[in-house]
C-alpha cells in the first residue's frame, strides 16, 4: 500500500475520479430510470452504450470524413461537428433502447406475469448485440479522430482541469437537473412516478402504461447515448466489449446510490469514480474492481437499498 | 415398397456412403496434409495474426507450386490471442487427423493448448510465442517434447527491453506497467530483474478492462519516472500512451513485441507515439530477404508485418520435414527433435533446436522506434 501517491497527487486523482464518475452517472441513468418503472434491471443498457460509442465515431468518420489522423478543429465547425456526433449517438441509443423495450419487454409483459422472463430476454438481446458488433468489427478496437483538442484550462493544486473532462461534468449536471425537473414537475414525469409506485392503480387512473414505459426507455437511452459521446470525446477509443466494462461499473454505481432514483445514480456514480481512482492509486490498478465491490457489499449490508434508497423512497423516478 | 425393403435399402446406402467416404479419406490422406496456424485472426490482435498467416500461406504456396507429390493445406485456428480460447482451438486442431504440425502465435493460448498437442504428439514450431516458461523444464507450462520456437524468448527480450528503454537516459527512473496476461507477467519479471535499481515502481492494469489510466499516470508522476515500460499488447498500450502524453509526460515510452503492431501508432496518435521504443525478436521481411519480400507484396498486395518472416520460416521447417518424406505427426516430431536437424532461415542463418525447444546459440533481438506514425527498425537491441 502506498498512501504517499494519494497525498502527492490528491487533486489530480480527485478531479479525474469525478470526471470518470460523471460518465458512470450518465450510463447509470439508463439503468435507474428503467428500474424505477419496471422494477427490472435492463441488462441490454450496456449495449445501448456500446452502440452509441460506435455511432459517435461513425458520425465523425463517415458523415464528416475525418480520419484517425485528422488534426483537431476549432471554432464554429468544432461546435456543430460535436453537436452532430452527440445527436447521432443520442438518436441511435434512444431508438435502440425503445426497440429493446418493444422486442424484449412489451410482449412478455402482456403475455406473462413472470418478470424473470424479460430479464433473460434482455440478457439475450445484450448478447446478440455484443456478438453482432464483434463480428461486424472483427473484434478490433475503433479509434476516434481527436476533434476537440485536449486543452488544459487551469491547473489547480497540480490537477490539470481539461476542457473535455470539464465539458462532461457541466453537461452531466445540466442533464441531471433537467431530468430531475422533468420527472418531478411535468405531466409525463408524474405518470412515470405513478407507474413506478403502482402499475394497476395508475392504469385505472387512465395512464397509458405502454407510452410511459416507452418514454422511460427513450429517456434512459438518450442519457446513455450522451454518455457514449462523452466517453469517446475523452477516451477516443471503443470496441465491442466496452459495454460490459462500463455497463457493469454504471450498474454498480446505480445500486450503490440506490437504484431507481436519479439522485442516487448521481451520488453512486461520483462515489464509484472516486473509489476506483483512489483504490487504483493506493493499492494498484489490479485491485480497483475488488475494492469497488467490497465497498458496494459493505454499503448494502448496512443500507440494503443503497445510499439514497430509503430516505428518498417516495422520490423514486 | 414395404417397410423392410426400405430399411435395408437405406442401410445399404448408408454403408456405401460410409465406405465411400472412408475410401476417399484414406486415399487423399497420403497426398494431402495440413499445417495449422493457431493465432489471433479476429479480435484486437488480428493484425499480428493476419500478418503471420500470410507468411504461412506464402511458404505453402511456393512449396505446392514445386512439389506435387504431397500437397499441403493450411488450417486456420482463430484463438483471438486470448488465453481462454487457446484450449478449445487447440483441441479442435488436434482432432483434425490431417494436421501434422502447428504454428502457435501467442504464449498464453499456446500454454492453454499444450495438453491437446502433447496428447496427440503434434509438433509445434512457434514463430512468436516468447514466454520463457515454455522452454523451462522446471515450469508447469514446459512445452517439450512438442514445443519449439524460432524466436528468442523473454529471458533475452527482458534485458534487451530494459537496455533499449533506458538507453541514453541520464539517471533512469523506470515505471513498469503490465496487463496481467501470462505473456506480460513473464516479460515484466525479466524486465524488472534486468533493471535492477533503476526500477522504481509498477502497476497492473488488466488487459481490455481499463479505460482510464489516470491513477497509473498519477503514480508515474509521483515517482517522477522518466522511463515507462509497457509489457502488454498494443491496443491497451496505445490507449495508455495516449493518456500518458496528454497528461504531459515527456519521458521515454517503451514496449515489447506485444506492442509492436502497425496499428499501434495510429491508435495512440502520431504525435503521442513519436519516439516510442520497441523490442522484438523479429526481423522485418524486407531486411531478411528482398526476394521473399517482393513475392509477399505481389501475393497479398500488402506490406508484411510483425512476425511475417518468422511465420514463413516456421512453416518452411515443416515443409522441409515433409520434403524429407515425413508426413505423419510422429515422424515430423522425431525429425525436429533429432540432433541432426538443421534449417537455414530466410536471412541465411542456420537454426538448430535445443532439447528444451529453444534455439541453440545466442538468439536475436531487434529494436524499433516509431517515427512519424510508422514503426522503423533501429538495429540490434
Amino acid at each position: 500500500m502506498d498512501f504517499s501517491v494519494l497525498t502527492d497527487q490528491f487533486a489530480s486523482l480527485t478531479f479525474d475520479g469525478i470526471a470518470l464518475g460523471f460518465i458512470y452517472v450518465l450510463i447509470a441513468l439508463g439503468y435507474t430510470m428503467v428500474y424505477g418503472v419496471l422494477r427490472l434491471i435492463n441488462f441490454a443498457n450496456s449495449e445501448v452504450f456500446m452502440l452509441g460509442s460506435f455511432a459517435t465515431i461513425l458520425v465523425s468518420t463517415k458523415i464528416f470524413n475525418y480520419t484517425i489522423e485528422s488534426d483537431p478543429i476549432t471554432g464554429f465547425k468544432l461546435v456543430y461537428t460535436l453537436l452532430a456526433m452527440l445527436l447521432g449517438s443520442m438518436i441511435v441509443s434512444g431508438l435502440v433502447s425503445v426497440l429493446i423495450e418493444i422486442v424484449a419487454y412489451r410482449r412478455l409483459r402482456s403475455r406473462t406475469s413472470n418478470r424473470l422472463t424479460s430479464l433473460i430476454s434482455a440478457i439475450g438481446v445484450s448478447i446478440v448485440l455484443t456478438e453482432g458488433v464483434r463480428i461486424a468489427t472483427s473484434s478490433a478496437p475503433m479509434g476516434s479522430p481527436r476533434l476537440l483538442d485536449k486543452i488544459t484550462l487551469v491547473t489547480i493544486w497540480g490537477a490539470d482541469i481539461r476542457l473535455d473532462t470539464l465539458l462532461v461534468i457541466v453537461f452531466a449536471i445540466i442533464l441531471l437537473i433537467t431530468l430531475d425537473l422533468f420527472v418531478n414537475k411535468s405531466r409525463l414525469g408524474k405518470g412515470i412516478r405513478a407507474v413506478s409506485m403502482d402499475y394497476d392503480t395508475s392504469r385505472l387512473m387512465g395512464i397509458n402504461l405502454n407510452k410511459v414505459i416507452s418514454t422511460t426507455f427513450l429517456i434512459g437511452g438518450l442519457g446513455t447515448g450522451a454518455a457514449a459521446f462523452f466517453y469517446i470525446t475523452v477516451y477516443e477509443m471503443t470496441r465491442f466489449s466496452i459495454g460490459f466494462e462500463l455497463g457493469l461499473a454504471a450498474f454498480t454505481a446505480a445500486v450503490l446510490g440506490g437504484i431507481g432514483n436519479i439522485r442516487g445514480a448521481f451520488a453512486g456514480g461520483i462515489a464509484l469514480g472516486l473509489i476506483e481512482m483512489y483504490a487504483s492509486a493506493v493499492l494498484g490498478t489490479q485491485w480497483r474492481s475488488i475494492t469497488a465491490f467490497v465497498i458496494l457489499i459493505l454499503v448494502l449490508l448496512f443500507k440494503p437499498n443503497g445510499i439514497f434508497g430509503e430516505s428518498l423512497q417516495q422520490a423514486r423516478v | 415398397m414395404n417397410k423392410k425393403i426400405k430399411t435395408s435399402a437405406a442401410l445399404v446406402a448408408a454403408f456405401a456412403l460410409a465406405f465411400g467416404a472412408f475410401a476417399t479419406t484414406s486415399a487423399s490422406a497420403a497426398t494431402t496434409v495440413k499445417i495449422a496456424y493457431q493465432g489471433p485472426l479476429t479480435g484486437p490482435e488480428a493484425q499480428t495474426g493476419t500478418d503471420s498467416l500470410r507468411g504461412v500461406k506464402l511458404a505453402i504456396k511456393l512449396y505446392n507450386a514445386k512439389n506435387p507429390a504431397v500437397k499441403v493445406e493450411v488450417f486456420e485456428g482463430d484463438d483471438q490471442g486470448d488465453d481462454a480460447q487457446g484450449g478449445t482451438v487447440g483441441a479442435g486442431i488436434a482432432n483434425d487427423d490431417a494436421v501434422v504440425g502447428v504454428l502457435t502465435a501467442y504464449s498464453g493460448p499456446t500454454i492453454a493448448a499444450l495438453p491437446s498437442y502433447k496428447a496427440k504428439g503434434i509438433a509445434i514450431v512457434s514463430p512468436s510465442a516468447t514466454r520463457a516458461s515454455l522452454t523451462d523444464p522446471t515450469s508447469t507450462s514446459y512445452g517439450a517434447p512438442v514445443f519449439h520456437r524460432i524466436v528468442s524468448n523473454d529471458d533475452l527480450q527482458g534485458p534487451a527491453l530494459a537496455r533499449v528503454a533506458t538507453n541514453g537516459v541520464k539517471d533512469p527512473t523506470v515505471f513498469v506497467v503490465d496487463d496481467q496476461s501470462s505473456y506480460s507477467v513473464g516479460l515484466t519479471k525479466a524486465v524488472k530483474a534486468a533493471l535492477g535499481t533503476a526500477f522504481q515502481a509498477g502497476d497492473s492494469a488488466a488487459k481490455g478492462a481499463v479505460s482510464d489510466f489516470s491513477a497509473t499516470i498519477a503514480k508515474i508522476k509521483k515517482e517522477k519516472a522518466n522511463v515507462v515500460i509497457y509489457t502488454g499488447y498494443y491496443a491497451d498500450g496505445a490507449k495508455f500512451l495516449k493518456q500518458l502524453r496528454d497528461k504531459g509526460y515527456k519521458g521515454v515510452y517503451a514496449g515489447g513485441d506485444g506492442v509492436l503492431n502497425s496499428e499501434f501508432p495510429k491508435l495512440a496518435g502520431k504525435k503521442q507515439s513519436e519516439g516510442a521504443r520497441l523490442t522484438a525478436p523479429t526481423v522485418p521481411l524486407d531486411v531478411a530477404s528482398p526476394k521473399v519480400y517482393a513475392a509477399f507484396k505481389k501475393e497479398f498486395k500488402a506490406e508484411p508485418g510483425v512476425y511475417s518472416t518468422e511465420a514463413f520460416d516456421a512453416t518452411n521447417i515443416f515443409l522441409q520435414a515433409i520434403k524429407a518424406g515425413k508426413t505423419t505427426r510422429a515422424d515430423i516430431l522425431a525429425y525436429l527433435n533429432s540432433s541432426s536437424f538443421s534449417y537455414k532461415n530466410t536471412a541465411g542463418i542456420t537454426i538448430k533446436f535445443q532439447p528444451s525447444g529453444d534455439l541453440s546459440g545466442s538468439g536475436l533481438m531487434n529494436q524499433f522506434v516509431v517515427k512519424a506514425g510508422t514503426i522503423k527498425l533501429n538495429g540490434k537491441a
